[in-house]
């Protein structure tokens, strides 16, 4: 459960800084960035890529945050989000940083740039469990009545449309990211509506195309139809609308670390020097901030670093020129001194956030598939609780099946609210953990246990804000966007939902203003 | 009761006799075709020796009529049940054998069937039965018997049991018949112990052989291979199948066959030498696959080549190739030559960690018949190789068949000049395989073919080489894609190809 403590002890009330030893240290600073997942390691990109070396990232409880990755008997294997679309027209920022670590190889601003296709996900890429065969689509013809046929027709070719669809400014109705999106109303009214009740209102009845959008929103915003804006549910769709010189439109890159590759290969762009004193090269740090205030136009900041080793707790006094919070917003809402002064007040504009499971399961040999069925790298059961597994050996290029490899199982645990899911997290044996993990693994194959060596299960409470209809409105995300200062804020969560071009472009927006 | 009991060992012997018939037609259609002729000379012979049956009967006493059945229904048991499993081990053998022992089975069990209703007729004879009555029943449960089977035997027994296993029940049966009818009349028989330990020593060949007639089974198909075997091994990676007829020597792999002695040198020749004539400064050379070791035996005819690297995934495989000596003297002991270095690993993972240039690599992987395998045609793939290769120097890929998978072949010809190569395809006719394809190809836009060669070769020369690397039209290239990572087409092309060709 990482930043679980640590998360606690905020909410508890850690601010109340007696409970704290005084400061060991002080560190200065020309730019401090707070959080080091995807929308603080873009802001320290592209800042590192602008000439500034005096930069400090304050790691947070887990290094990469959501794009978090790990290592089971020396395989990598993700621990938190594992992938990224073909980047949209929009997503400039993030091209040039693909282009930048030499993902993108040539054309990284044209319609098709060309990839590097040990990035590209290798074939096969999905399938889908259903009613005992394998298919290779999730939404199979061969599996489908006419009818059904029929509609899945229709609403494919739906929202391909709305892929090249304008408001009345000009801009795409679902751009990623989304503050690139028109402001038309006409769109914009899809979120007064939920999905599920979008799709029966467009008289769409099949039980897959519901299962499949129903999957799509679990898949990205960790809620259920029922409770995802039908704007988020369309944007789903119709915002990756990327491609590529040298593979197929819906192809996605991925690593065997899921996002933590591309965050390594960031790392190595930004070049974090070995020295906290130095500050001629960006510095990383471990700790969490514990408050952040204004002091004299220049940002304060308490950091904990937690005991390890021989080390035992202590704290550091971090000041800096500018900062930039680039944490959760349930959790800079205990940090961050006087939020509503910026216009958010966390008890109404906090996005609701989704928990969610990712079990790694270390696997000795493969297990059998079914009538010789070939593993793809992302397998989904029609109806299962789940949603998914993935194979982190699926992109090397071997012949034989290495001895080991990690498959891992995502849930989001949507099946419930989130806070009765929380408690059922926080109360729920190993065992009964491990069942909800190995649910879809256990469908995909008659014998599982005797492939497994080990499980490791990363819980994540919050995972993610989920884009509740109504999602486009929340003013205090929407001040939070525009807040210009020494302090900036940049996290996936001031749109709405937890997406690497999101938060990317959170920290794009943020170091430029720096610039 | 007791001539009720015969009536029904009727129906059963009926169906046993027709039981016996069928397996046999049909186990002669599978394994030498032409199911018309193999059916009807079966059943010929069949009714033939059931006449005869019928004849010999006569010479049987009235008083030893029951004694005799029972006889006879042990020996069909045994005989009957046992005809498929030693028509399968014969034919796996052997195949010339195969036809004559075919025929004395049939003719043996037709003369012991031809004997049961005589018998059975006389003995309900014996016991004042109505001829009228007798007649109509015995004939009507004989006929019954028959119709049952011959519904059963295609829709369930050779689907569900096999042919083996179909016959061992049939003989059983007719065991069981015998027993029974032994039980039954036991008052009327002299040496009821006797009959009851022979029926049981019957029952108990049978039942063993139901309990062994897979491992029977595996070890006849196996022999489907036709030739003898003189090698056979389940590695982690694949199943190798050594086989010998006469002075032909043949390596399966997985049950593809990978090379056959009489013709192997052109699919050797043609991989190796165009390359290596044009490489006469040639130092290094990096073969990906060939752990048999003849692509190279064909690269150490070149003394100035001072390094051979050779990296095949199975160690069995190269360990084979490199100890048993009837396989070294096919490769003249190339894998232990000092010039050579064997390398067991995957070949892509090796390439991502080797250092090494070389002058020419060649490429003699398995065919892309699944995704694994296509990775190694893939676009990362061969600019991983281009890393490797020396400037001046040339790849050879084996790139499936130009005739029968056009697909698949010119999608390794387009996937090289996607990954920044210069190509020239070409094809040599192999007669076990084919008309097989190679794709040659280099950093540079200078090949000319070779038009004589300066080691010793048996099949290419100036006019061979212009003939391979000429297209005629019945092999021009289609319109085809790269083989990428993300798609991996040349899986496709390969399957369909294929797919067409074999049905």
């Amino acid at each position: 459960m990482p930043g679980m403590a640590e998360g606690h002890i905020l909410r508890d009330g850690l601010r109340d800084a007696a409970k704290l030893p005084s400061p060991s240290g002080e560190l200065e600073c020309d730019v401090a960035i707070f959080g080091s997942g995807v929308a603080g390691m873009t802001a320290a990109w592209r800042l590192a890529k602008a000439g500034r070396r005096n930069i400090l990232v304050i790691a947070g409880p887990e290094p990469d945050g959501n794009a978090a990755g790990a290592s089971m008997a020396g395989q990598a294997c993700p621990s938190g989000a594992h992938y990224l679309p073909l980047p949209s027209m929009e997503s400039r920022h993030v091209r040039e940083m693909l282009a930048d670590v030499g993902v993108i190889i040539s054309d990284p601003f044209g319609h098709r740039p060309e990839f590097d296709e040990r990035i590209l996900v290798h074939a096969q890429q999905e399938r889908l469990l259903r009613a005992g065969k394998w298919h290779e689509d999730l939404l199979p013809d061969e599996a489908s009545t006419t009818q059904e046929r029929s509609e899945h027709q229709r609403f494919l070719r739906y929202v391909e449309q709305l892929k090249t669809a304008t408001g009345n400014d000009g801009k795409r109705a679902f751009a990623i990211p989304i503050a690139l999106s028109s402001q038309d109303a006409q769109w914009r009214a899809l979120d007064r509506l939920n999905f599920r009740d979008w799709l029966t209102r467009e008289g769409y009845r099949s039980a897959p195309l519901h299962w499949y959008a129903n999957y799509a929103c679990r898949d990205d915003y960790g809620t259920s139809y029922e409770h995802t804006s039908a704007y988020a549910g369309l944007h789903y769709f119709a915002s990756r609308a990327g491609e590529a010189r040298n593979a197929e439109p819906g192809a996605v890159l991925t690593w065997p670390d899921g996002l933590q590759g591309m965050m390594r290969a960031l790392r190595s762009k930004i070049g974090f020097g070995a020295h906290l004193d130095n500050s001629t090269a960006p510095r990383q740090m471990t700790g969490f901030a514990a408050s952040i205030q204004i002091r004299n136009k220049a940002v304060d900041a308490l950091v904990v670093q937690p005991a390890s080793g021989t080390a035992s707790l202590r704290t550091l006094r971090v000041r800096a020129r500018h900062a930039i919070c680039a944490m959760p917003l349930h959790v800079a809402a205990h940090v961050v001194e006087d939020m509503r002064g910026y216009g958010f007040d966390p008890a109404t504009h906090l996005p609701q956030s989704a928990p969610w499971m990712i079990a790694n399961f270390l696997m000795r040999r493969f297990p059998e598939e079914r009538a010789a069925a070939q593993l793809a790298w992302d397998n989904v059961i029609y109806e299962g609780k789940g949603l998914g597994y993935v194979v982190a050996t699926h992109q090397l290029i071997r012949v034989a099946k290495p001895e080991h490899a990690v498959f891992t199982a995502y849930n989001a645990l949507s099946d419930r609210s989130p806070q009765d899911s929380r408690r059922w997290l926080e109360t729920a044996s190993p065992a009964q953990l491990l069942e909800r993990a190995a649910g879809d693994m256990h469908l995909a194959y008659e014998q599982l246990w005797p492939y497994v060596e080990r499980v490791d299960i990363t819980l994540r409470g919050h995972a993610m804000a989920s884009p509740a209809p109504g999602y486009l409105n929340n003013k205090g995300l929407l001040a939070l966007r525009e807040v210009d200062g020494p302090l900036q804020f940049a996290h996936s969560d001031m749109s709405g939902y937890s997406v690497f071009e999101e938060a990317a472009w959170w920290g794009e927006m943020a170091a430029r203003r720096l610039l | 009761m007791r001539d009720r009991v015969l009536i029904l060992s009727v129906f059963v012997v009926a169906s046993c006799g027709l039981a016996y018939e069928l397996i046999a037609g049909a186990l002669a259609s599978y394994l030498l075709g032409d199911t018309v002729l193999q059916f009807s000379s079966i059943i010929g012979c069949y009714l033939f020796a059931m006449g005869v049956g019928s004849h010999l009967s006569r010479y049987v006493k009235d008083e030893d009529a029951l004694a005799r059945f029972i006889d006879v229904e042990l020996l069909v048991g045994i005989v009957g049940g046992l005809s498929a499993t030693i028509l399968f081990s014969i034919f796996a053998w052997a195949s010339t054998p195969f036809r004559t022992v075919l025929y004395a089975l049939v003719f043996l069990i037709g003369v012991l069937v031809g004997m049961e209703i005589p018998l059975v007729m006389r003995v309900l004879y014996g016991r004042k039965a109505e001829l009228r009555e007798m007649v109509s029943r015995v004939l009507t449960f004989d006929y019954l018997g028959a119709l049952a089977v011959s519904l059963l035997f295609p829709l369930v027994l050779a689907p569900r049991l096999g042919m083996s296993r179909t016959a061992l029940v049939f003989g059983l049966l007719n065991a069981g018949v015998a027993l029974f009818t032994a039980q039954v009349f036991g008052k009327e028989l002299h040496g009821k112990r006797g009959i009851r330990l022979r029926g049981t020593a019957v029952a108990v060949v049978l039942i063993a052989g139901l309990a062994f007639s897979s491992q029977l089974t595996h070890w006849a198909e196996q022999s489907v291979f036709g030739d003898q075997i003189i090698h056979a091994e389940t590695t982690p990676y694949q199943r190798m199948v050594v086989t010998r007829w006469q002075d032909d020597l043949r390596l399966y792999l997985n049950g593809n066959l990978q090379f056959s002695t009489r013709d192997e040198h052109r699919y050797h020749e043609a991989l190796v030498h165009p390359a290596m004539q044009s490489l006469p400064g040639a130092r290094s050379v990096l073969v990906l696959g060939g752990g048999d070791g003849l692509a190279v035996r064909e690269l150490l005819k070149y003394p100035k080549l001072e390094h051979i690297t050779l990296v095949d995934l199975d160690p069995a495989m190269t360990k084979l190739f490199s100890t048993s000596e009837t396989l070294t003297a096919i490769n003249q002991h190339s894998l232990t030559n000092p010039r050579v270095k064997v390398i067991n690993a995957d070949a892509g993972q090796w390439l991502e960690t080797d250092t090494g240039s070389y002058d020419a690599i060649i490429i003699d992987l398995p065919d892309p018949s699944n995704f694994a395998l296509g990775k190694l045609y893939s676009v990362p793939m061969y600019r991983l190789v281009s890393k490797h290769l020396a400037e001046h120097g040339y790849v050879v890929v084996q790139s499936t068949s130009p005739y029968f998978a056009p697909h698949a072949f010119w999608c390794v010809v387009a996937t090289l000049k996607e990954a920044g190569f210069y190509t020239w395809p070409y094809h040599a006719n192999v007669p076990s395989f084919g008309e097989w394809g190679y794709v040659l190809a280099g950093k540079h836009d200078s090949f000319t073919q070779p038009d004589h060669y300066d080691v010793p070769l048996r099949f290419l020369d100036a006019s061979s080489t212009r003939e391979m690397f000429h297209f005629p039209s019945d092999m021009v290239a289609p319109e085809v894609e790269p083989n990428r990572l993300n798609n991996q087409s040349l899986v496709h092309y390969f399957e369909q190809d294929w797919h067409r060709v074999i049905r």
